[in-house]
């Protein structure tokens, strides 16, 4: 083995290099040996390695051919023995645009592993890499966590390249960057970071990449690996690290002066810095019209709101402050928990707790068997536990609403932390009451307001308040208003050019304007500005009247 | 960090273990509806009687199903030598935990309100379960009875008490006092409480013996009492507490009927609306008085006699007329608060220390002797200015043979 | 490592800092005294309020790096500085008392009667210290969620109660005489003192050292239009008489709020909202008591005292509180006179003596550069 590690170039001899490649790459029964012989009177010969399944084995086939057909030419052509054959070769295959010639054993070794074909001639110390990367993968397919009713339907595969290239193909900027990583002793996962130069903020790709140069693991599997490791807030239940299967959420993600950090092996891409209220917006918003967009993304914040609160309130309400109830509703609550044996706090933990059994149990079967199983937790929980006696019906009305609620959180991993925090924050509700409630809050709250993802706070643009990004927080400002990328992009903030108000030619034929639609036209979108100046002018006429 | 986090965790364990104070759970609560509170046995007793309800029979099965006594609503009564006491005496008779808070209505048996509320408008005000919007009423009858009858459409009696004020602003027969206003009236120094009256009246048919007649007792909501300081001096019929609340809530509208000039025998109603109403006081040397301006406007709801708005010689007399009858009502009401119960339940003296503070400061101790003695003048100005969906009079066709 | 935060954000800090007890407890001490006349009373205190932190912001401006009693260590040296601190202290530790008893009363007495005192102290210590440890901007991001919240239960409040107004009750002003009026004013005072003393603390950590002038004004005169419908409304709603019967009379209003005959109970989301502003006092009264103990002790961080400082105060607070007389007796009576009194001399003090020895303040800094 130390002749491995100490050897970094290949040796001249044929022989000498087979010896070496048996040795590093051993007996792997996926990796592929084929020994090719050119012109049988000069015997020269050549190996070639690859990985069965990562390269194509037909582009191999149609390479060896053809080098053996132009080998032989040239053998037989070559008029000085001295000749390199290898330097013939390479001369007259560097129209093959996947070719490449290294010396290193090392950049051999993880080539072959990556689906690349190695060729080895002997006499000659370098070696040709051949591009032959082609395995079975699976095509661009629907996001499955992300779905949007109006806007893109890909989503992002297994396969890094293709997800860059989902990426670049919405982006045909030079300033588009995507650079390469590895990370993974043995892994050797492919990361990719991508950031528009000039928009993204100053500092922030160092940051991404130093934090992610100083991960030392043996393997990267998913992009779950690479958020744990770099994230801000290890210690909190919120994520502070944006993972998405859309295209064109990393691609509004990146114009917005953000990093992507891509992931090979796993749909699911990073985006960094993230901020908490963009797990509560969907795509959606911004493809469809604003109006109905705000309104989707005010019935998300509500969503929010009850999913995290509305078990603690409610158990919060029945077991210390009844007086809060108005009257005619506390009676329906009393008559329906009239026979249920537990304490409400209990009760809501017990139904909590079926909940999520049943939201975990329907994910993991196969689906056939996932509707059966909400079908019967749906029947037990929702019709047998009442008639039993067991909860009351209030009860499950709150926990399916709860549960609800956190089904429209469009981010699953933001709606699994507030599922987790929903935890304390009820126990403590069901314990002291308003004191327990209040005080939970206030320290979930301070938590969330302490927490940074990648240098900004997590809780901005709400705290701190910044006036400008507030066009898209709670309300999704339409296009023509939203003029300024967020804050913190360094050049080039404005996305949306002035006038953008759509205004159509002026058909009123008792305007004044009617007759110069013309011009108007012509004039295209000077109109509006004219128009402004115009009626300037005229108030200032009315002063002097 | 680490040690920071254990501390923070041991701290809310304590918090936890220490917990679950005060936690009362639904199930354990005896929610009362309505309070009667009466004179009890012996020198300065009460007697408390709560009407509580029985959720599952006041709601029917929800949930499981559970037994069911078909009687929505369980009255006790406690005794004791405080309300505390009588209060606590009831916990020693319900199983569940007396609750409060949705107590819809307290009344007050007149027997007791002459000896004097004070105690118990400091109980109800002091006591943090209870709501200050709950109704306070006063009744002729032993309160224990009233609270216990089942009185209105409503399962709960307190419910449909509750609902009798609320919805009662059409027959404006009684003052809307909350517990919050009759505190207000005693603390103030210029002003009285008044409260609502109840009686049981027998209003009620039974549906299986309805040649009877009505022989069932139902609440009836009608009238007030007022109070000097904290001792019931008088009774306000219905009519005379519609004057009463012109000066004490600014009513809005009011129903007139008046006997037709031509037909003595048959009247017409006026609903009035948009009603005025202006108290200023007046001070010329040392000599306080009132005047009292009403302007309302007036829509014709019934006519016993052929009437027609488009006639403005007979819009006019009617306007006259409907004058003169508030007019009257006022003063009489006036006068009766004045010369008989001799108490300022209508808010004069705190109109004129708006006015005349300086002045005020000088008599607002005796103002109780003042009262009775100042004049008060009544100026009643109505216009019809509606007639509804009809505009012909409501004559006869076959008038030649009628008139005949 | 210096922490900087938002002129916003310390315009949010003083509206929460006067709001929570000014609304309620503030209010049922000025109506025994003078009635109606709560809300002239309060507008007094804002304009007294007003001149003391003029005073206040105009000392720091004189040495920006530092706060109160840097500057006074400045001008006579360790020992002065660590009598300022002290007094400093004190007088967080005495505000501690009023500022549990306001988060004691509301709480405890209308929603967990049975729930022991000792639970609502140790909740205000967990809270507290939480938050100060991650020190003074996440407390000042936490203030500005709370201006929301003040302006969100400002507005149901209105909503509840406007319909029930008598401005008769309001009528005549200066019931009691000028002079009893502006007497009354000083238990406002005590809340604006609050204010301006942590402002004397705080300052050198706001961003924009041109705009504290005019951030500190624009934060009196929110805070004022926030508070003062509380006194016109507890007059005309509740009368003055009831006002003064309670000891949370905003709380007594509350209660009594309905929107139309259906939405109404709804106090428990109004005291959820006065939470936020509550625990921002609690907050900044720890955070500010921590800073004057790292004085008086001479420390470079004032994380390694915030527990002692906690239990100090919480100490007092509970001791305070658990007799409801002592703890009226002492937010009407000492804890004004305390708070007033360091509020205005605190100041004027170190603007005398800075005149005097403007000089050697001057060589110092000179010197302090130079190093």
């Amino acid at each position: 083995m130390t002749s491995v590690e100490e050897k970094n170039t290949f040796f001249r001899d044929l022989q000498d290099n087979e010896e070496l490649m048996t040795e590093i790459l051993g007996g792997s029964v996926d990796l592929v040996k084929r020994r090719i012989t050119f012109h049988e009177h000069k015997n020269v010969q050549a190996l070639c390695y690859y990985t069965d399944g990562l390269a194509d084995v037909t582009h191999i086939e149609q390479f060896i051919s053809d080098l053996l057909y132009k080998g032989n030419l040239l053998l037989q052509h070559a008029t000085l023995p001295t000749d390199n054959p290898l330097t013939l070769l390479k001369e007259h295959m560097l129209s093959s645009a996947s070719f490449q010639v290294i010396k290193e054993v090392g950049q051999a070794v993880d080539g072959i592993l990556s689906g690349v074909a190695v060729l080895i001639l002997d006499g000659s110390n370098d070696v040709f890499l051949i591009q032959t990367k082609g395995w079975e993968k699976r095509g661009v397919d629907e996001p499955q966590t992300e779905q949007v009713v109006r806007g893109p339907r890909d989503g992002f595969t297994e396969s890094i390249r293709t997800n860059t290239a989902l990426v670049r193909r919405r982006i045909r900027d030079p300033k588009l960057r995507i650079e390469q990583m590895t990370v993974g002793k043995r892994s050797k996962t492919d990361v990719n970071i991508a950031y528009i130069g000039d928009i993204v903020k100053e500092g922030l790709v160092e940051e991404v990449k130093k934090r992610i140069n100083d991960i030392n693991i043996d393997a990267i599997l998913e992009s779950g690996y690479i958020e744990e490791l770099i994230e801000d807030a290890p210690r909190s239940p919120f994520t502070t690290v944006q993972s998405t299967e859309r295209p064109d959420k990393v691609a509004s993600s990146l114009l917005e002066g953000r990093v992507a950090i891509f992931v090979d092996n796993t749909p699911f891409v990073l985006v960094v810095p993230s901020f908490f209220w963009q797990f509560l917006q969907a795509s959606d918003d911004y493809y469809s019209r604003w109006m109905t967009g705000s309104f989707f993304r005010a019935i998300r914040y509500l969503a929010f709101v009850l999913s995290l609160t509305l078990t603690s309130i409610y158990v919060m309400l029945v077991s210390f402050h009844q007086e809060m109830i108005p009257t005619q509703l506390i009676l329906t609550i009393a008559s329906g928990r009239e026979v249920v044996p537990f304490p409400v706090l209990l009760e809501a933990l017990l139904m909590e707790t079926a909940f999520e059994l049943m939201r975990e149990a329907g994910l993991r079967m196969p689906k056939p068997v996932g509707q059966a199983v909400s079908i019967v937790g749906s029947l037990v929980i929702g019709q047998a536990a009442v008639q039993a006696g067991i909860v009351s019906p209030f009860m499950v009305i709150i926990v399916a609403l709860t549960g609800i609620a956190s089904f429209a959180i469009p981010n699953y991993a933001a709606s699994f932390s507030i599922r987790l925090i929903r935890f304390p924050l009820l126990i403590a509700a069901g314990m002291l009451g308003l004191l327990g409630f209040s005080a939970m809050f206030a320290l979930l709250a301070i938590h969330a307001l302490t927490l940074r993802s990648f240098g900004e706070s997590y809780l901005a643009p709400a705290t701190p308040f910044q006036p400008k990004d507030q066009k898209d927080s709670i309300i999704r400002f339409p296009w023509w208003k939203m003029q300024a990328r967020p804050m913190g992009v360094t050049g080039d903030e404005k996305r949306v050019g002035d006038n953008q108000f759509p205004e159509p030619p002026n058909t009123d034929p008792y305007s004044d304007e009617a007759g110069n639609r013309d011009e108007d036209n012509q004039k295209g979108r000077d109109q509006s500005k004219r128009k402004k100046s115009r009626h300037i002018i005229k108030l200032k006429g009315d002063d002097e009247e | 960090m680490k040690r920071q986090a254990s501390w923070s965790l041991l701290l809310i364990m304590i918090l936890l273990v220490t917990g679950c104070a005060g936690k009362r759970e639904l199930n354990e609560l005896a929610l009362v509806m309505a309070v009667g509170i009466d004179k009890g046995e012996g020198e300065n007793a009460f007697k408390v009687t709560a009407q509580i309800a029985r959720p599952a029979d006041a709601r029917g099965q929800t949930g499981a199903p559970s037994g069911q006594t078909g009687e929505p609503i369980y009255t006790i009564v406690g005794q004791g030598e405080s309300l505390f006491d009588a209060i606590r005496d009831l916990s020693s008779i319900s199983s569940r935990n007396v609750f409060w808070a949705h107590n819809q209505v307290i009344v007050i048996s007149e027997e007791l309100a002459k000896e004097g509320i004070s105690q118990v408008i400091d109980f109800f005000t002091r006591n943090p379960e209870l709501r200050m919007r709950t109704w306070i009423v006063i009744t002729p009858e032993e309160a224990s009875t009233l609270v216990s009858t089942v009185t209105g459409l409503e399962l709960i009696p307190g419910e449909a008490v509750n609902k009798l004020f609320r919805y009662g602003k059409i027959s404006t027969v009684a003052p809307n006092t909350q517990i919050l206003d009759v505190q207000a009236a005693y603390l103030s120094q210029s002003s009285q409480p008044i409260m609502a009256r109840v009686t049981l009246k027998e209003v009620m048919i039974s549906n299986k013996k309805p040649e009877k007649g009505p022989t069932i007792k139902q609440v009836d909501l009608a009238g007030a009492g007022v109070f000097k300081e904290d001792r019931l001096v008088g009774i306000l019929k219905p009519e005379e507490t519609r004057v009463l609340m012109l000066f004490t809530e600014g009513l809005q509208s009011g129903v007139v009927t008046t006997a037709c000039k031509d037909k003595p025998e048959r009247t017409i109603g006026v609903e009035l609306r948009d009603q005025m109403f202006e108290v200023t006081p007046h001070l010329k040397d040392g000599q306080i008085s009132f005047t009292a301006q009403l302007d309302a406007y007036a829509m014709v709801v019934e006519a016993g006699c052929p009437f027609t708005i488009d006639d403005q010689k007979q819009v006019a007399e009617l306007e006259k007329a409907i004058e003169k009858e508030l007019k009257k009502e006022i003063d009489t009401t006036v006068d009766k608060l004045q010369k008989e119960y001799k108490t300022d339940v209508i808010e004069l003296g705190k109109v004129f220390q708006n006015e005349y503070p300086g002045y005020w400061n000088q008599i607002s101790d005796n103002w109780a002797e003042v009262f009775p003695t100042v004049d008060i003048k009544a100026f009643v100005n109505v216009e019809i200015t509606d007639s509804v969906l009809l505009w012909e009079e409501t004559n006869s066709g076959k008038k030649e043979n009628s008139a005949d | 490592m210096k922490v900087q935060i938002s002129n916003g954000m310390f315009f949010a800090l003083i509206i929460n800092m006067i709001y929570a007890k000014a609304i309620g407890v503030t209010q049922g001490s000025m109506a025994r005294e003078i009635g109606g006349d709560i809300w002239i009373s309060t507008l007094i205190a804002t304009v007294q309020g007003t001149v003391i932190m003029s005073l206040v912001i105009f000392v720091i401006r004189r040495m920006p790096e530092g706060d109160l009693i840097d500057q006074s260590e400045r001008l006579f040296g360790k020992w002065f500085g660590k009598f300022v601190a002290l007094i400093t202290f004190i007088f967080f530790l005495a505000a501690f008392g009023p500022i549990m008893s306001t988060f004691i009363f509301h709480l405890k007495d209308y929603f967990l009667p049975e729930a022991p005192i000792l639970l609502f102290i140790c909740a205000a210590f967990l809270i507290g210290t939480y938050a100060i440890f991650f020190g003074l901007e996440v407390i000042a991001r936490m203030a500005l969620i709370g201006v929301f919240s003040i302006i969100a239960l400002n507005i149901l409040l209105m909503l509840g109660t406007l319909p029930e107004f008598d401005i008769r009750e309001l009528r005549p002003t200066f019931q009691m005489g000028f002079i009893k009026t502006v007497w009354a004013s000083r238990h406002h005072n005590a809340d604006w003192a609050m204010a301006t003393i942590m402002a004397g603390i705080i300052l050198p950590m706001v961003g924009d050292k041109k705009s504290w002038g005019k951030m500190g004004f624009a934060g009196i005169a929110y805070g004022m239009v926030f508070v003062i419908m509380w006194p016109i409304l507890e007059a005309g709603v509740l009368s003055p008489e009831t006002a003064a019967q309670y000891i949370v009379s905003c709380m007594q209003m509350a209660r009594s709020a309905q929107i139309g005959y259906f939405v109404h109970r709804y106090e428990m989301i109004m005291v959820a909202f006065f939470a936020l502003s509550m625990l921002t006092q609690i907050m900044m009264s720890l955070l500010c008591a921590s800073v004057a103990m790292q004085k008086i002790l001479g420390l470079k961080d004032y994380r390694k005292v915030i527990i002692p400082t906690a239990l100090i105060l919480s100490t007092f607070g509970y001791w305070i509180n658990f007799n409801k007389n002592r703890a009226v007796d002492f937010l009407e009576g000492w804890w004004v006179y305390i708070s007033v009194g360091v509020a205005v001399v605190l100041p004027m003090m170190i603007l005398v003596l800075g005149f005097f020895f403007k000089k050697k303040l001057k060589k110092k800094i000179v010197a302090e550069e130079a190093k």
